[in-house]
């Protein structure tokens, strides 16, 4: 466990660690390419923030008003028959439709159940892995005329459930 | 569409909270949820804007023609169609590889200039395998360095944050494996019937 720790710790370095070396030892203005990068970087999250400003509030109220205890109440069985924890379930239904939708959802997990909890680390991984289904089939197909996107959305839709299962699981396994 | 989620969650909410009894605790909700955003954003701002500059020097350095090069013997077996008949390999491993290194906003263009090549001599209007392949890639996000979910969680205070990546690669990769498997499957299913 301690060694596939480290090894994650040295990802992120070395690939800052290849930048560096490019910058400094290559012809090509590489700095330069680094800030109109991070320019575009830092415009798209700002470009994120009315979105997420609104999706956050709401989904703060979904809390706060209890109806999400209520919910999670309501699919406990459910949840503990598949063996997922119930408060993750507002992130398997906001994960498939929108990326700022479920960024909001993912905030009020990780705030509520604690970041190092079994829900948070579930919740982390179903982020990591899978997207948002709805809106890629969508941007795929539309541009190019596809109108018939016979069986994709069928078979992504039930890839990215396979996918919270085996994130549950998997956060067992590791931690 | 986000609009009417919004709507929807917000109607629901305080119509529920009116009947238990939790209306101080929504109003109090909505000013934290508006400032919670701003500090989450801030962090977004930081990271993104680092990766998104690292990137972009990948980029110019050639490492994703590095990166579809390698992938190129592999994407042969799930992209049967398009390798044989020569069409969109170029875009197919382009996407694949920008979307391994986390760089959507240049993988989503490339799959759909990919997917308008794949239809270029077809003009058809159902979906061929291999776009369905490429969607299902698209949606299963096999991300080297998953930088955003890193910064969240560490903006929050945690202790597992590197240690995720692993983890991360087992799950994603044996969800990308089960998404080509069964659109190869029903690929076959499909042409038969």
């Amino acid at each position: 466990m301690s060694a596939i720790e480290k090894f994650s710790a040295l990802i992120i370095p070395s690939v800052i660690l290849i930048v560096a070396l490019l910058i400094l030892f290559s012809k090509k203005d590489y700095f330069s390419s680094f800030l109109s990068g991070a320019k575009d970087g830092a415009k798209s999250a700002i470009n994120l923030f009315p979105t997420l400003c609104a999706l956050i509030v709401g989904v703060s109220i979904f809390s706060a008003s209890g109806a999400s205890d209520f919910l999670a109440q309501l699919l406990a069985p459910v949840c503990e028959l598949l063996h997922i924890p119930a408060d993750i379930f507002p992130l398997i239904i906001t994960r498939p439709l929108s990326g700022s939708a479920s960024i909001a959802t993912f905030e009020e997990i990780l705030s509520k159940c604690g970041v190092d909890s079994y829900e948070g680390l579930c919740a982390s991984l179903i982020m990591a892995s899978s997207d948002t289904v709805i809106y890629v089939i969508s941007v795929y197909f539309s541009s190019s005329g596809i109108k018939k996107t016979s069986y994709a959305l069928p078979c992504a839709l039930f890839v990215s459930t396979f996918c919270v299962l085996l994130s549950c699981i998997i956060a067992r396994m590791f931690f | 569409m986000l609009g009417k989620c919004f709507g929807v969650i917000c109607v629901f909410s305080i119509i529920f909270g009116v009947f238990s009894g939790n209306i101080d605790e929504i109003s109090l909700a909505i000013i934290n949820g508006a400032s919670k955003s701003v500090s989450l954003v801030i962090s977004l701002i930081g990271i993104m804007a680092l990766w998104n500059g690292v990137l972009n020097v990948l980029k110019e350095a050639g490492i994703i023609e590095k990166l579809s090069r390698l992938l190129k013997p592999i994407l042969k077996h799930i992209f049967p169609w398009s390798f044989k008949n020569n069409v969109a390999t170029e875009e197919i491993t382009a996407c694949i590889s920008a979307n391994m290194l986390g760089i959507a906003n240049a993988a989503t263009p490339l799959a759909i200039r990919a997917i308008n090549k794949m239809n270029e001599n077809e003009k058809r209007t159902k979906a061929s395998p291999d776009m369905i392949t490429l969607a299902i890639l698209g949606c299963c996000s096999f991300n080297l360095v998953p930088t955003t979910i890193i910064a969240i969680r560490s903006s929050l205070g945690a202790s597992i944050t590197y240690a995720l990546i692993v983890p991360v690669w087992v799950c994603s990769g044996v969800c990308c494996a089960l998404g080509i498997i069964l659109s190869r499957i029903l690929g076959k299913l499909h042409e038969r019937y």
